[in-house]
């Protein structure tokens, strides 16, 4: 394998590589999932990568003690939702899944949660949102951490405007 | 009662942190989304802003129940909202409120062009979760509303006249809210237009200048009889780049309307227009601003609305009561002032006057002026009573008594602003005297 090659994330979750790029960008992210009552409960999530153990999955992150509904949810069998938004371009994807599983949070998820949250102070910047607002809104403490595992079925373009909600390509580019 | 209640949490619908909504279709998917705007519409309903027909709606049409993940934006906290579809609203106040509201976000989000409302979707909040989580401690930068309003109220009370409500109510919102730029309008409802006769904060007071019912956040505040509050800039609703209805230059004329600039910052970053009605009728507009975003929030509104309702009703009776000062007997006319006389021209169209043909005021304020001189180079009397014009024949203007007071006010700034030689002193309640440094030659255009 080159150099160049290993340096490159492995990207997939049935997803083109520019839009499983995009969504494990340290996006905005609201995860819902259905209660099977005709109501779905949210949850705010963390941050999102691909699963390295089984590349179809994407792992969301998400707060455990925020997210009781959402687990028991996840756990009953009923479908997810995920939507990642660029703040500073409104760019917006909506992933759904028919399922999804809870998974224990591992050492390489926690590690993801500094970077996600500096990230994330960055790009709400552009708004003049101060950064201890951001840095509490997504605080989490490691033990606290969830993650839902999923592969996503099918893609949305969410971007505001006229065209949000069409169906787009699973394979195609990002927003 | 709960103390989880859309009172208390309104601060999360301003807009600030973007709120979350999820909802179900009919199999059961859920669908979520971001919602440009939620807002306030009672402690159990909230309002959000429909503007495509998306997958959001075709839920919601189907099955009318949504979660909402919302934010404070001070403290972080975050709560859940289980709410219920009840109905679109497409015009009205509450549709106007949301429409100036989404342009201000729409401005900040950077969004303008894309955002349009369609209607206000109005939902019953059935439900409010508190979500755990760290929050930061709320710190107000803003005076607290109540204690300002009580003051305010306790100033108001004190007032006998209307220059005196007037400028009552102006220095309480600088020292009791700390509000720098403000401006007080009273409206010509027969006309559908809207005046300025006072103003704080900025370098000419702007009296006398026009707005018509519809045009910017004053305008819609007044033919909407509703507050219109932005937390952001909304260029579409700058009070300076209102449109103003012209009269066309028949006879090469200037143009009054555009003599007078609206006081107004070129680049408010809040803004908040309250209607002062009193009995059914709204008798005009206070517009605030400021260059802070974010600067006027729920509870200000509330204190302001509340202000301007006792300032109305205190407006009102005044108006009603004059209680002039009838004691006071007139001197003799004083000395004539010498020197080059001031070319006053007069025009009945639109009772618009012009001192050596600079525009200087129009309609009752212009009429009264022209009457006072007119009456001075007869007489050579200088003292007048407002009861005296309130019945003279010559003014015979529909709502001369309602207007006569601000519009006094009016032609008392509007000389300050704009002349040396003519000024209007009071000296008694309900009389003033006409103070003049050059003779004046008063001619009919």
């Amino acid at each position: 394998m080159s150099f160049f090659h290993s340096h490159v994330a492995p990207m997939d979750a049935n997803l083109s590589p520019a839009l499983a790029q995009f969504v494990t960008g340290h996006l905005s992210i609201h995860v819902a999932a259905g209660c099977g009552d005709g109501l779905a409960t949210l949850v705010r999530g963390l941050g999102a990568r691909i699963d390295p153990a089984d590349s179809h999955y994407l792992r969301v992150l998400v707060s455990r003690s925020q997210s009781t509904g959402l687990l028991a949810a996840v756990a009953g069998g009923y479908p997810v939702a995920a939507v990642f938004n660029e703040p500073e371009s409104h760019r917006t994807v909506q992933l759904k899944a028919p399922a999804a599983e809870v998974v224990a949070a591992n050492e390489d998820d926690r590690a993801l949660l500094g970077p996600y949250v500096r990230a994330m102070a960055d790009r709400l910047r552009t708004f003049d949102t101060p950064e201890p607002y951001v840095h509490t809104l997504l605080a989490c403490a490691p033990d606290d951490l969830a993650v839902i595992r999923f592969t996503p079925r099918d893609v949305f373009g969410q971007t505001p405007g006229p065209r949000a909600g069409a169906p787009i390509a699973a394979d195609g580019p990002a927003p | 009662m709960s103390l989880l209640s859309m009172d208390r949490l309104r601060n999360c619908l301003e807009g600030i942190v973007p709120a979350g909504i999820a909802t179900c279709d009919p199999d059961g998917m859920p669908n979520v989304t971001y919602i440009s705007q939620l807002m306030y519409v009672d402690d159990v309903h909230i309002a959000l802003s429909f503007q495509f027909f998306n997958k959001t709606r075709e839920n919601i049409l189907a099955n009318p129940v949504a979660t909402v993940l919302m934010m404070d934006p001070d403290t972080a906290a975050r709560y859940r909202l289980r709410i219920r579809y009840l109905r679109t609203e497409t015009s009205g106040p509450l549709f106007e409120r949301m429409k100036a509201k989404l342009a201000g976000i729409a401005s900040h989000t950077g969004m303008v062009g894309v955002f349009r409302l369609r209607g206000a979707d109005i939902y019953r909040v059935l439900d409010i979760e508190s979500v755990p989580g760290r929050t930061l401690p709320s710190a107000p930068l803003t005076p607290a509303a109540l204690p300002a309003l009580r003051r305010s109220a306790d100033a108001l009370a004190t007032c006998n006249s209307i220059d005196a409500l007037v400028d009552t109510l102006q220095s309480a919102l600088e020292r009791h809210f700390g509000i720098e730029h403000q401006s007080l309008l009273m409206a010509d409802c027969a006309a559908e237009r809207l005046c300025v006769i006072a103003s704080r904060g900025y370098a000419n007071s702007g009296a006398g200048a026009e707005i018509a019912f519809g045009d910017g956040i004053v305008g819609v505040a007044a033919r909407e009889g509703t507050p219109i509050r932005l937390m952001f800039p909304a260029v579409e609703y700058a009070y300076s780049r209102a449109v103003r209805d012209r009269i066309a230059p028949e006879d090469g004329l200037p143009e009054p309307g555009e003599e007078i600039p609206l006081p107004g910052l070129a680049a408010p970053a809040s803004q908040l227009a309250v209607p002062l009605l009193a009995t059914g009728r709204c008798l005009g507009v206070l517009y605030v601003e400021s260059r802070q975003l974010c600067r006027f929030n729920y509870d200000l509104e509330d204190a302001l609305v509340t202000l301007c309702a006792q300032f109305s009703l205190a407006l009102r009776a005044l108006q009603a009561e004059p209680g002039d000062d009838t004691s006071v007997t007139a001197p003799p006319p004083g000395a004539v002032p010498d020197g080059r006389p001031l070319r006053v021209r007069h025009f009945a169209r639109d009772n618009s006057v012009f001192f050596d043909d600079t525009y200087l005021i129009k309609g009752v304020a212009g009429a009264i002026l022209k009457r006072l001189l007119e009456i001075h180079v007869d007489s050579g009397r200088t003292e007048f009573s407002n009861r005296e014009l309130r019945l003279d024949p010559c003014l015979r203007l529909p709502d001369i008594c309602d207007n006569l007071d601000t519009r006094l006010i009016l032609l008392t700034r509007r000389l300050i602003d704009r002349s040396d030689d003519v000024r209007l002193e009071k000296t008694g309640r309900g009389r003033f005297r006409l103070q003049l440094n050059r003779p004046i030659q008063l001619e009919h255009g």
